[in-house]
C-alpha cells in the first residue's frame, strides 16, 4: 500500500481544531438523523415484543428452514465488524500508515456491529430470556454445555471479539479524550476528565500505551481471522449440501473483510463531506480501501466459482442438486443479486480513476452491502430449503416482523455511530499527528 | 529541589533535549507529548514496557483455564459416545484459543492501567498544560536549586520555545 503523499494541515494544533470541531453543537440535520434512526429502532423493538407475545409463528420460519433472516443478519453484522480490526490491527502490524485516518471510524463501526450482531442469536431464540443457558454456569442439574458444538465455539468467539474490540477501541481513544478534555469547554469536559483517567501524554503513559496497542493488535489479528472461521463452521461442520466444504473459513473471512470495508466506505464518505474532513480522509484512503475491496471481491468471486466446480467435480448428486437449485431454483433472484453486487459491480475499481471517484465508490459500497447480505441469505436458505429428501423440501420468505428487525438493526448501528460522532473524535488525533511529524522529519 | 519546564515544538527537538540533559547527568526527566514518538522513547532509554509480561501471563492463564474448564466439565457430566474418551482435546482447541486471546487482551489493558495510570498518578504533574495535547512538547527536569541555570542553558540550546521554572 502506498503511504499517504498529500500534505496534512500545517500545524498539529490545527489537527486538534479540525477533528474536535466535529464535537461542536449539532446541526438540525444531525438531530433529525438521530431521531429518525431512533424511531426505526423503536419499530424494531416493537416488532420483537410482538414476536415475544405471539411466538415464533409470526416469523417466516418453519420446517425445513429453521434458520432465516435473523441468522443471515447475524452473520452479516459479524462480517461488517471485521473491517475495524483489519484496519486497526492487521494494517497496524503491516505498518500501512494510511490507516491512521480511517481506523477510529472503522473501530467504532466494529464495536457497534458486533454488539448488533450479538443481538440476533438472542432474537432467534424462541425464548430470548433463556439465552444464559448457552453459558457454562453451575446449575442445579449439574449439566454443562457441549464444548464440541460449533454453536458454543461461536459464543466464545463472538464474546471474545466483542470484549477485545471494545478494549482496543477504548485504549485508542484515551489520548484523544485527553485532547478533547483540554479543548472542549461545555459540560462534556467533566465527562472527558473522568474518561481520560488522568492522561497527560507522559513518556511512561505513551510507553505503556504503544506496547498495549502493539500487543492488542497482535492478539486481535488471529482473533479476527478465527471469529469468522468459527462462524463459518456453524455451517461447515454440519452435513448439509452446500455447507459441508473446507473452503468455508477463508471464504467467510474474505467476505467479512469485503463487506466490512464496504460499510466503512458507506459511512465515512458522508462523514467526510458533512464535517469538512477532506484534509484527513483523502483520496489515498479511498484508493487503498478500493484495492482491498478488489482483492476480497476477487477471493469471494473465486469462492463462488469454486463451490460450483467442487459440486460438479465431487459427482455427489445432492451437492450438484443443491448448487443447481442455488442458481436456478426458487431463490435464483437472491443468488444473482449476490453475484452481480459482489463480483460484477466492483469490477470498475480496477481503474484508479474510479477508486478516487467518491460518488462512485459510495454507490459501489452500497451494492456490496446488499450483495453480502444476500450472500448469507443464499447460503442459508438454498441449502436448508432443499436438503436430501424431496418430501422435506420447502420455501422460506421472511415475514414483516423479520424485515422490520433487519431495518431496525441498520438504524441501530447508524444511531450509535451518530451519537459516537458527537461524543468522541472520529479520527485518531494522536495517530494523525504521529504521521505528521514523521512526514515532516 | 526545583522543577524546570522547557517547551519544544517537535519530537526530534525534544529527543535532542532529553539526550543533552541525560548527557549532563540529569536523569529525573518527564516528557509530555501529544503523540507517541520512538525518538523520544529511544532518547529516554527506559527499556520495554512491563505490559508485555501481563500479555504473556494473560495468554497462558487463558489457554490453561480453557482446557482445564472443558476437560473438567466433560468428566463432571460424562457423555458416553461409542466408547470414546469423554474429553475431546482437538475440539477444545477453539475455545482454548479464544480464551487465550481474551485473557491476554484483558490483562494487557490491566497492565496499561497499572503502569500507565495508577502507578504514576501520584506524581507531581503541576507542570502539565493543555497545549501538550495540542502541538507542544514539554520536558520537565527535576534538579537542585543550584543546577537551574545549567538546565535552563541546556534547554535553551536544545531549541526550547520557552523555558521556565515551575517550582522552586
Amino acid at each position: 500500500m502506498a503511504a499517504a503523499t498529500e500534505p496534512l494541515p500545517a500545524s498539529p494544533d490545527a489537527i486538534n481544531d479540525d477533528i474536535l470541531r466535529v464535537l461542536e453543537p449539532p446541526s438540525k440535520t444531525y438531530v433529525l438523523g438521530v431521531l429518525f434512526c431512533g424511531a426505526l429502532v423503536a419499530c424494531g423493538v416493537s416488532a420483537f415484543l410482538y414476536q415475544v407475545y405471539w411466538g415464533f409463528g409470526v416469523t417466516g420460519l418453519n420446517h425445513p428452514v429453521m434458520w432465516g433472516l435473523y441468522i443471515t443478519t447475524f452473520v452479516f453484522w459479524v462480517g461488517i465488524a471485521h473491517a475495524g480490526t483489519l484496519i486497526s490491527a492487521i494494517l497496524f502490524l503491516f505498518r500501512a500508515k494510511w490507516r491512521n485516518a480511517v481506523n477510529r471510524g472503522a473501530e467504532a463501526l466494529t464495536v457497534f456491529s458486533v454488539l448488533t450482531a450479538a443481538l440476533f442469536p438472542l432474537l432467534h431464540l424462541g425464548r430470548a430470556w433463556k439465552f444464559y443457558f448457552i453459558l457454562p454456569y453451575p446449575n442445579q442439574r449439574g449439566l454443562w454445555v457441549n464444548f464440541k458444538s460449533p454453536l458454543l465455539w461461536d459464543v466464545f468467539a463472538i464474546g471474545t471479539y466483542t470484549i477485545i474490540s471494545i478494549l482496543f477501541f477504548i485504549v485508542g481513544l484515551i489520548p484523544d479524550i485527553g485532547a478533547a478534555r483540554d479543548r472542549v469547554r461545555d459540560w462534556r469536559r467533566h465527562l472527558y476528565r473522568v474518561l481520560a483517567m488522568g492522561w497527560r501524554g507522559t513518556s511512561e503513559q505513551w510507553r505503556a500505551h504503544s506496547r498495549s496497542v502493539l500487543h492488542l493488535s497482535g492478539l486481535a489479528t488471529p482473533l479476527v481471522l478465527s471469529v469468522h472461521s468459527v462462524v463459518s463452521w456453524d455451517f461447515a461442520t454440519s452435513v448439509v449440501p452446500g455447507w459441508h466444504t473446507t473452503i468455508f473459513a477463508p471464504y467467510f473471512v474474505a467476505g467479512a473483510i469485503f463487506s466490512g470495508i464496504a460499510m466503512v466506505i458507506t459511512i465515512l464518505i458522508p462523514v467526510r463531506q458533512a464535517f469538512g474532513l477532506q484534509a484527513y480522509l483523502r483520496d489515498v484512503h479511498f484508493d487503498n480501501m478500493g484495492k482491498l475491496i478488489l482483492i476480497t471481491s476477487s477471493i469471494v468471486g473465486y469462492a463462488y466459482g469454486m463451490e460450483y466446480f467442487m459440486a460438479w467435480y465431487s459427482a455427489n448428486p445432492y451437492e450438484q442438486m443443491s448448487f443447481w437449485y442455488r442458481g436456478f431454483g426458487h431463490y435464483w433472484w437472491a443468488t444473482w443479486t449476490m453475484i452481480i453486487c459482489n463480483v460484477i459491480v466492483p469490477l470498475p475499481l480496477w481503474f484508479k480513476r474510479m477508486r478516487v471517484n467518491l460518488a462512485f465508490m459510495w454507490i459501489v459500497s452500497i451494492f456490496i452491502n446488499i450483495g453480502m447480505w444476500f450472500e448469507r441469505f443464499v447460503i442459508i436458505m438454498t441449502s436448508l430449503s432443499h436438503e436430501y429428501d424431496p418430501a422435506a423440501w420447502g420455501y422460506y420468505f421472511p415475514s414483516w416482523v423479520e424485515w422490520t428487525i433487519l431495518v431496525a438493526s441498520v438504524a441501530f448501528v447508524l444511531f450509535l455511530f451518530l451519537i459516537f460522532l458527537r461524543m468522541f473524535p472520529v479520527i485518531a488525533i494522536q495517530e494523525v499527528k504521529e504521521l505528521h511529524y514523521e512526514e515532516a522529519h | 529541589m526545583a522543577q524546570v519546564l522547557g517547551i519544544l515544538r517537535t519530537p526530534s527537538a525534544t529527543a535532542g533535549a532529553v539526550r543533552e540533559l541525560r548527557g549532563a547527568g540529569f536523569e529525573k526527566l518527564e516528557v509530555y507529548s501529544p503523540c507517541p514518538s520512538h525518538e523520544i522513547e529511544h532518547a529516554l532509554d527506559r527499556g520495554p514496557s512491563r505490559v508485555r509480561i501481563y500479555t504473556l501471563v494473560g495468554c497462558l492463564t487463558g489457554v490453561t483455564l480453557a482446557y482445564l474448564m472443558q476437560i473438567w466439565m466433560a468428566y463432571d457430566w460424562p457423555l458416553v459416545i461409542g466408547g470414546k474418551p469423554f474429553a475431546s482435546i482437538p475440539a477444545y482447541t477453539i475455545i482454548g484459543f479464544e480464551m487465550n486471546i481474551l485473557f491476554g487482551g484483558v490483562l494487557t489493558v490491566a497492565g496499561l492501567l497499572i503502569h500507565g495510570f495508577f502507578l504514576t498518578s501520584r506524581r507531581d504533574h503541576s507542570a502539565y498544560q493543555p497545549s501538550f495535547s495540542g502541538d507542544d512538547f514539554g520536558c520537565v527536569v527535576d534538579c537542585h536549586d543550584d543546577q537551574v541555570g545549567r538546565v535552563r542553558e541546556i534547554l535553551g540550546e536544545a531549541g526550547c520555545a520557552e523555558v521556565r521554572v515551575v517550582s522552586a
